[in-house]
Formats: C-alpha cells, sequence, structure tokens
C-alpha cells in the first residue's frame, strides 16, 4: 500500500474511533460489544466510563451480571429479577432525578447520555420472558426519549453480549436468532480479541500454519478458559484489540482493527488518543526498517574489510577518469564514443552512419 | 511419601485470600474431582495458621477477620464432607457446634415432601414427575479410592447412612436440608430465603461473642448444577434464572465458591463453535457454566491429564482471570498459572509445576 494511503487511513480510522469512543457527535447510538471469556468486555467498558467521565456525559450501568456498582457510573441499575419493563422505567427515573434535581442545575448541560448493558444474555437466556418481548423495541426505548416534552438528549447504548455463552433454542422457527437481530440493528460492532492471541495467530499465518485456537473453542474436555495472562513473559503483548465494523449513514462500512493498552499505561485523565491502529504496533507488524538494517550486515571474518575514515576519504576525493570525458569542454562533447582506431579495425563507412 | 501440609504452598495465595463479594469457579471434570480443592478453601478459611490439630484456641482470625464458611452441597451428604475433612485435621462436627460452619444439605431431600419425610415417596413419584435425575442420597464420587469401594451396589447401602434418620437426630448441628417445591422463580426464591436464613443465623451468632469483628462468611455452593439438570426449562428454571439465584445468595456473603462440572458434552456440544442440534440441557448447563465463569473473578479448571494417566499425576489445574476480574480497582495481582497436582491415598494433596 502506498504510504500516503497508510497515513490517510490513519487520520480517518483513528479519528473515528476516538468519535466513538468518547460519544461524540452520537456517532453510533446503539454499539454492540461482543466479548468472550478469552477476551472480556471490562476494559473496553471501563475506557468507556472513564471516557464518558472526562466529557462529563451521564452513565447508566444496567447490570445484568455485575454485583457492585462500578466506578464512575450515576446510576446503577441491578436487572436481577426485573421484567424488561421495570428495567425501561427504572433507566428512565435515574435520568430525570439528574435532569430535575435542584443541586445538579450546573450540569443540566449534560453533554448527553450513555447506557451501558454489561450482558444482554440473561434476558434473551430468560424463561418468563413473555412472548411480546422484542429485543428491538426494548432497545429502542432507551434510545427514544418518553416524552416528546422531555428535551432531547443525545443517548448512546452500549450492549455487550457474550459470544460464548450459546444461545436459547428459537422459540419460532422463523425467527433470527438474536444475535443476528443485534448486529443487524448495531451501528457498531466492536468484536474483541486478546493482543496475545492475535499476535501468535499472526505467527502461524506467517508461517503458513493453521491458527491456533484458545479456550472454548480448543474443545478439550474441562477447558473453558485457555488464557494465561503471560503466556511468554512478554508485558508488551498485554492489551486488547478491538475488530471494529462501523456503517455509517450513508450505509458505506468501515472495518478497522485498533488496539487498546491496557488501563495501567496511561493516567485516568489523560485526554489524548490512546487507541491506535493494530498495523501501527510493533509487535504485530515490526517496522520494516529493522529489516533494512539486518541486510546491511556484513559478514564476520578475521580480516578488517571495512574501510578507516581516512581511506573513505581518500577515496571520495580520487577522480576518475570518464568524470573528465563528462565535463563537455573537451574533446569528449559529453557522452560520445571516444575511440581510436587501430589498424587492426576494419571500419565500415555505411554500419557507422545509422 | 511424606505427608502432605493441608495447604500446599503453591495453591495457598490462590485459596486464602478472595477478594471480597467476588465470585470464583471451580470447574471439574468426571476424571477430576474438585472436592479436594473445596476442601482447601475450607481449610483456607477455617484451619489454624499454624497447628491445624490445636483447633481450641481463640486464635481463629485472619487479618483481624473471623471466617466462616456455609457449605451449600448438591451432590454429596454430610457424612462425605465430615469424613473428608478430618482427613485434613479439620473437624466439621466441632466447628459446627462453635457455630463456624454450617452444612446445608441439597440433595437428601430436594424433592420430598417436607412434612412427611418417608424416602420411598422420594424416588417413587419423582421419576415419573421429571425423570431427568433419580433423587439419590449420596452419588459415589470420590476424589481418590478410600475405604468405600468406588464400585459396587452403591445406592443400597448408603442412604442408610442419612436419609432414613429424622435430620438433627444423628447429625451433628444444624444440617439444613433443601427442599424444592414450586415452579420456577418462586422455588429458586425459597431456596435462596433457606440459605440465607442460615448464613444470617451464622453471622449473628458471631456479634455476640467477640462484638468489634468484622465476620467474612464464605459460601461455598456445591455443583448447583444438579438442581439444572434436575429441573431443567420444563419448570421454569434455566440458565438465567440459576444466575441470578447465585447472585441473589453473593449479596449476602464475602465470598462465593461456586463448583460447576465442565464435561465435554456439557460445554461443547452447545457451543457456538460446534453447530449441530443440542439438548436443553446442553444448552442451559453451558450458558449457566460459561455465564458464570464470565461473571467470576477467579476461574480454576480441573482436567485429565492431556497425555493420559499417569501414576503421579491426579490431573491439572489452571488458575484463570474470569470475565469480571478487573472490574473493581481492589483486585489483588495475582498470576495466572497451571499446575499439576497429585492427591495420595491418605488425602493429602502435592501441587507442582511442569517438570518439577
Amino acid at each position: 500500500m502506498a504510504p500516503t494511503n497508510i497515513s490517510h487511513r490513519q487520520t480517518h480510522n483513528l479519528l473515528l474511533i476516538s468519535k466513538l469512543l468518547s460519544l461524540r457527535d452520537t456517532a453510533s447510538p446503539l454499539t454492540l460489544v461482543l466479548d468472550s471469556l478469552e477476551q472480556p468486555a471490562t476494559p473496553l467498558i471501563k475506557e468507556y466510563i472513564r471516557r464518558a467521565k472526562l466529557s462529563k456525559v451521564h452513565v447508566t450501568l444496567i447490570a445484568f451480571e455485575t454485583l457492585n456498582p462500578v466506578d464512575g457510573v450515576d446510576a446503577f441499575i441491578a436487572a436481577r429479577r426485573k421484567t424488561p419493563l421495570e428495567i425501561v422505567k427504572a433507566v428512565g427515573g435515574a435520568y430525570q432525578n439528574v435532569s430535575n434535581g435542584p443541586s445538579r442545575t450546573c450540569l443540566m448541560q449534560l453533554a448527553g447520555r450513555l447506557i451501558l448493558i454489561d450482558a444482554v444474555n440473561p434476558l434473551l437466556h430468560a424463561k418468563k420472558n413473555d412472548p411480546q418481548f422484542h429485543l428491538s423495541t426494548f432497545l429502542s426505548t432507551f434510545l427514544i426519549p418518553s416524552s416528546s416534552t422531555a428535551p432531547k438528549v443525545d443517548v448512546s447504548l452500549v450492549v455487550n453480549f457474550h459470544q460464548d455463552v450459546p444461545n436459547p433454542p428459537p422459540q419460532s422457527p422463523y425467527a433470527p436468532s438474536p444475535l443476528s437481530m443485534l448486529t443487524y440493528l448495531a451501528t457498531t460492532i466492536i468484536k474483541l480479541h486478546s493482543f496475545s492471541h492475535i499476535l501468535a495467530q499472526k505467527a502461524a499465518r506467517d508461517r503458513s500454519l493453521a491458527a491456533p485456537v484458545f479456550g472454548l473453542e480448543e474443545e478439550q474436555d474441562g477447558v473453558l478458559l485457555g488464557r494465561l495472562d503471560k503466556p511468554s513473559g512478554n508485558e508488551l503483548a498485554e492489551g486488547i484489540v478491538l475488530e471494529l465494523e462501523h456503517r455509517r449513514k450513508s450505509g458505506r462500512g468501515v472495518l478497522e482493527w485498533y488496539f487498546l493498552p491496557p488501563a495501567s499505561r496511561y493516567p485516568a485523565q489523560y485526554v489524548k488518543e490512546i487507541v491506535t491502529l493494530l498495523d501501527d504496533h510493533p509487535l504485530y507488524r515490526p517496522p520494516q526498517q529493522q529489516d533494512a538494517d539486518a541486510e546491511e550486515e556484513e559478514p564476520e571474518s578475521t580480516f578488517e574489510l571495512r574501510l578507516t575514515d581516512r581511506q573513505r576519504r581518500e577515496r571520495e576525493g580520487v577522480v576518475l577518469p570518464y568524470f573528465d570525458a563528462q565535463q563537455g569542454d573537451g574533446p569528449g562533447e559529453g557522452g560520445r564514443i571516444l575511440y581510436d582506431m587501430g589498424e587492426e579495425d576494419d571500419f565500415d563507412e555505411e554500419e557507422d552512419e545509422i | 511419601m511424606p505427608t502432605q501440609p493441608p495447604l500446599p504452598p503453591l495453591l495457598t495465595p490462590y485459596v486464602s485470600s478472595l477478594p471480597p463479594s467476588s465470585l470464583t469457579v471451580l470447574s471439574s471434570v468426571l476424571g477430576a474431582t474438585g472436592n479436594w480443592l473445596v476442601l482447601r478453601f475450607l481449610h483456607a478459611a477455617l484451619g489454624q495458621p499454624s497447628t491445624s490439630d490445636a483447633a481450641l484456641g481463640f486464635s481463629e482470625t485472619n487479618n483481624g477477620k473471623k471466617r466462616k464458611v456455609v457449605l451449600v452441597s448438591f451432590l454429596r451428604g454430610w457424612e462425605f464432607w465430615r469424613t473428608e475433612a478430618k482427613r485434613l485435621g479439620l473437624d466439621l462436627a466441632r466447628l459446627t457446634d462453635k457455630r463456624q460452619f454450617a452444612f446445608i444439605d441439597g440433595l437428601s431431600e430436594l424433592f420430598s415432601v417436607p412434612t412427611a419425610t418417608p424416602t420411598q415417596t422420594s424416588p417413587s413419584h419423582n421419576p415419573q414427575l421429571r425423570g431427568a435425575v433419580p433423587p439419590r442420597t449420596v452419588l459415589p464420587l470420590r476424589p481418590q479410592p478410600g475405604p468405600v469401594p468406588a464400585r459396587g451396589p452403591q445406592p443400597a447401602p448408603r442412604p442408610v447412612a442419612t436419609a432414613p434418620n429424622t435430620p438433627t437426630s444423628r447429625e451433628i448441628g444444624p444440617v439444613k436440608r433443601l427442599h424444592l417445591s414450586g415452579n420456577g422463580n418462586a422455588a429458586l426464591d425459597a431456596l435462596e430465603k433457606d440459605i440465607t436464613a442460615v448464613i444470617n443465623d451464622l453471622k449473628k451468632s458471631m456479634t455476640t461473642g467477640d462484638g468489634q469483628e468484622e465476620t467474612e462468611v464464605l459460601l461455598v455452593i456445591d455443583q448447583p448444577d444438579l438442581l439444572l439438570a434436575a429441573t431443567g426449562p420444563g419448570r421454569g428454571i434455566g440458565a438465567t434464572e440459576m444466575g441470578d439465584w447465585v447472585m441473589g445468595l453473593q449479596q449476602h456473603v464475602h465470598a462465593t465458591l461456586l463448583t460447576v462440572s465442565a464435561d465435554s458434552p456439557l460445554i461443547h456440544n452447545a457451543s457456538t463453535f460446534a453447530h449441530q442440534p443440542t439438548t436443553p440441557l446442553e444448552t442451559e448447563h453451558a450458558a449457566f457454566s460459561i455465564g458464570s465463569a464470565h461473571r467470576a473473578h477467579m476461574v480454576m479448571q480441573l482436567r485429565n491429564l492431556e497425555t493420559g494417566a499417569a501414576r503421579d499425576v491426579s490431573g491439572v489445574l489452571r488458575v484463570s482471570k474470569g470475565g469480571a476480574w478487573g472490574q473493581d480497582d481492589v483486585d489483588d495481582h495475582w498470576e495466572e498459572k497451571e499446575v499439576l497436582y497429585f492427591v495420595q491415598r491418605d488425602g493429602g494433596v502435592s501441587v507442582f509445576g511442569r517438570g518439577e
């Protein structure tokens, strides 16, 4: 790929991920995060909360799996044993308290609202769901303001889905599975991978080997989790990889792979973009320069094959004869071939004229 | 072979300090059962720091906190746990008397009617009701060959040990027995109420004694997948309901240890990576186990040695970070690790790295 193309891609796609994670311009109303046991979504959720705090966005966490309130969350709603309708009401109430609260009038100008669902699987699995329950209506009630009088807020919804939890059998054979429904509705899909796994798979691909699989995919008896955080003792291999698919309003899709470093590498108040393209990561794509350097290395020998500085200077000072010939003022006149005829030469007039 | 310390040094950091309101999932397979590890957790919480036999001192504090354990077992009875713990130097009966330990029997009368409890009723009406798992008092599963032969006509002699006796006549201490009645969340709520009553009872007895000390109750739920398998979607109990149930129990205790089976057919048949028709049990069990692992801080997985049986290795233990690791910032830093273990004939366990 041409270098201009790469830098173009870098600027555009980094801007895009920064916009998505910081919830600017409601670039994506419904973000679907697909995680697995091999790479849980916790670091990404925390990153969302961190950025929301920086830009003063109201954060609501609908907790199907989390027991205790998470740091930085403004409204924590335990969804255990709640019907979808109750959840919707609780979520609506949580924001009304804030926007109408007298003490928070200074914060009336909240930048927006972020609603996180820590795992949507329990909701889809629940036995008590009535047949009237539709995932699409449930999710859209969060995005659409409850009444027309309510002030319009930019709401972003981030839904986490565990890919490795098996889906319940569909109620109707013609109904789409919840996952395909979610992927259809989502404006952004972020699939999470563990960076060390990506590196291992790339290393295998580079050698034309089958990519290794981890955890549940191994289908080994008794193995739920294959992740070991220090597989090679390599601290740099920490972090998560985001496989992003963003659907623009125009309908055009953007696909890109990003790298999110672990939270310990930067302070919580850090405002600059920390996400990089996966292709720019030195471990994923080692810089080409290293290879070039390696080729220039001369073979080792007992002789000194290199020149000293003085020798090199003198060598550069030598004027070779053809430089004279190119001066143009001599008999050569540029690039003509000068040749003195000898006796043995058989000069052919006709041939030379061509 | 020299006698092993009750708590292998390699295991100590993992079993002794569980973060507050955390869930630890211990998955096992048929060939590598997790009872010995559950006992290590019990020992870490209840045993004495220095000498486990001189258990009568008043120094049962760990980091200034008094620890208590509630063990809810769905697969094994009181006798089993008592004898196994005795081999470790833990006298569960005495600890029960001292109100440091409580055992809840989730198996013996789970499906029998609570009022009249002749044992004949439970085998007679249950199989035709559900037909999934016939209630049996004690399954003949043991971590290693013990005094009871592992094979043979087990159900005949074993029920005599526990079932026909009226509760608490023969057993020492409050051995609470769970009864399941009704369907769906209501049935689970009743179970939750019974268990929390025991937990609160244990907490209360503490505060009257030596006042200001903080109490930490560790809840061990042993193989609740039996409940899931025996009821199933037909009775309105599925993975979500079970998960909610565990979450409800978690709210009452300091830390929770949950053991589940992770045998291949139960996990991988319904896996999203294998495309084949599955049974409801496979789907629900896999969803429950994997969902629990997502909510866990730590996942300890026991499995057989990949290279086949060995004379001096019982299995492999892999400790991994679960899906909820890193949610709270208070997490202590422990490393993920994979070690081999060997359960000896006397119940002692040695834990060692590969090649050591």
